[in-house]
Order: structure tokens, then sequence, then C-alpha cells
């Protein structure tokens, strides 16, 4: 089997078949991570397919400082965070038209999120979970989804947002904080 | 076990519920989607778009219809001196006898004066 190194020098030099073989190899990954921050299937599978666009395009720039596998995530990371940032404004451009009287006067219902991969008995904990995900910050939310998504340890979550491990402990502890704080509001709602 | 410590099991339970859970599954077919997308992208309109938004190119065209704007200002508007004197206008005839010009109005004439 064919090293990293030498699959990144070929994707260089614009080989097909060594941009199938990191596709292939990293395909979940990349869908993973982006799913877990944007959760949205097929709007996962675009930005999925982005990232590999981005890859092909921007390999000279691999200096190979790092792991190609943090370079990656690094790329999917932002992609799906500059998506959501994308869909607020959006979102907020709707509202506002909704103020002057020119449509979208309902108030949008977003549909629970069920990840493909829970198991079947956490699927309704998890769906509430991610709807407190989906209220984080865009740096927390980055950190818990590489964290608890992709089961990245703290130093590797400090490489992929370029800050470092303690930067990672304290957005991990916010984070935790928030979906506490989230949670609580919702049983406090919802349990009887 | 009081509400308050009954909700705090729960809130335990739904920070757990990811624990074990497995990675999704990108579509199998991404790839070849990721090649259509690509070779549509290097085709026709795109590829003449990513061109004329180059900046350079966006600055050279910009620079080329001022250009133009200003010559057809500056350049159409005939300084006095370029307009035909009243000694060029005195030579128009020989002119037209050299090249053999016959307008209307001259045969309009000749048909007068035989008319006369």
């Amino acid at each position: 089997m064919i090293n990293e190194t030498e699959l990144i020098e070929q994707l260089k030099r614009g080989d097909d078949t060594a941009f199938r073989t990191i596709v292939e190899q990293w395909q979940d990954m990349v869908y993973n991570t982006i799913l877990g921050i944007v959760q949205n299937e097929t709007e996962a599978e675009d930005l999925a397919q982005d990232v590999f666009i981005k890859v092909f395009e921007k390999i000279g720039t691999f200096k190979g400082d790092s792991k190609f596998s943090t370079w990656l995530y690094r790329i999917a990371t932002t992609t799906a965070l500059d998506h959501l940032r994308s869909r607020k404004r959006k979102k907020r451009s709707g509202f506002l038209q909704s103020l002057s009287g020119s449509g979208g006067e309902e108030k949008e219902q977003i549909p629970d999120f069920h990840h493909p991969g829970v198991s079947l008995d956490n699927k309704e904990r998890a769906a509430v979970l991610f709807k407190a995900i989906d209220e984080l910050p865009d740096n927390q939310k980055a950190a818990y989804t590489l964290h608890k998504l992709e089961g990245l340890s703290y130093r590797d979550v400090s490489e992929v947002l370029n800050t470092s491990v303690s930067a990672v402990e304290s957005l991990m502890s916010r984070a935790n904080q928030n979906l506490r704080k989230q949670l609580e509001e919702y049983y406090n709602k919802h349990y009887r | 076990m009081t509400q308050k410590e009954k909700i705090q099991q729960e809130i335990e339970k739904t920070l757990d519920s990811l624990n074990g859970m497995k990675r999704a599954e990108a579509n199998p077919f991404l790839f070849t989607r990721i090649q259509a997308r690509m070779n549509r992208k290097s085709g026709g309109w795109e590829r003449a778009f990513s061109f004329v938004s180059k900046p350079l190119v966006a600055l050279a065209m910009l620079a080329l219809v001022m250009a133009m704007n200003g010559w057809s200002y500056f350049g159409n508007s005939i300084p006095a001196e370029t307009l035909v004197s009243d000694t060029e206008t005195a030579s128009l005839p020989e002119f037209e006898r050299e090249y053999k010009f016959i307008t209307s109005t001259d045969s309009y004439d000749y048909e007068n004066a035989n008319d006369e």
C-alpha cells in the first residue's frame, strides 16, 4: 500500500488515482465532521465535495508541517463553519423580509437532526443534544464536534483549530457548561 | 428522588448519548460526484467567468472602458482649428473635378440649365 507522503506528492503532480485514493480514504472522516457541525445530510455531502475540491486545488500549499489529516480537518471545519455563517445571514435577511411583510412570516421549524451513527436507544436524547450543540458559539461547536464525534484528543483539536491545548480545554469546559444550561432549560419544560 | 435530581440525571444521560456512536458514512459515489463537479467547473462559462473575475483582468477591462469613454468625450469634440476653412471650401470643386464626382446637385443644375 502506498504511503501518505507519496500519495500527497502524486496529488501535487495532479494524479487522478492519488486523488481518488485520498477521497476514498478520508471521505467518512470529512463527512462526519461536517455533518456534526451543519447537522444536515444533504448540505454535508455538498460541503464534503467542496472540501475535496479545495484539497485538489490547494494541495500545493500543504507543506507537511502538520499531519495531512490535521490539514484536512482544518479545511472541513472551516468550510462547515463558513456555511453556518452564510446560513445565519440568509436566515437574518429572511427575518428582515418577514418584518417588512414580503413573505416568510411563518417561523421556520428546524427539524430534529438524527445522526446516523447514534444507536437507536439513544436517538431521541442525541437529537436533543444536537439541538443544544447547534446553539453553541462556533469555536465551542467545532471543538466539541471534533472531540466528541471524531474522537480527537485535545492536542489534536488544538492543532486543527490552530490554538493551544489549554484554549481547547477552556472551550470544552464552556461548551459543557452551555450544554448543561440549555438541557436544564429543556428538561424543566419537557420533563414529566 | 427530587424533580431536580431527576432532571440532573436526564442531563447526564443526554450528555452521554453520543458516547460510542459510529462515524457517519459518506455517499459511496462521492468521488464520482466530485469528478463531475470538477469537470463542470473546468469547462466553458465557469472558466470564462473565473478569468474575467481575476482582479488584474477586471482592472484592465475597467481601464479600457474608461479610456474609451475618455476618447469618445475628448477625442470627438473637434477643435476650432480643425474645422474646414473658407479656402478649403473654395478648393472643393477642384477636388470634385479631379476625382470626377458628380453630385445630385450638379445634375439638377445641369437639367435646370437645359430648361433655360
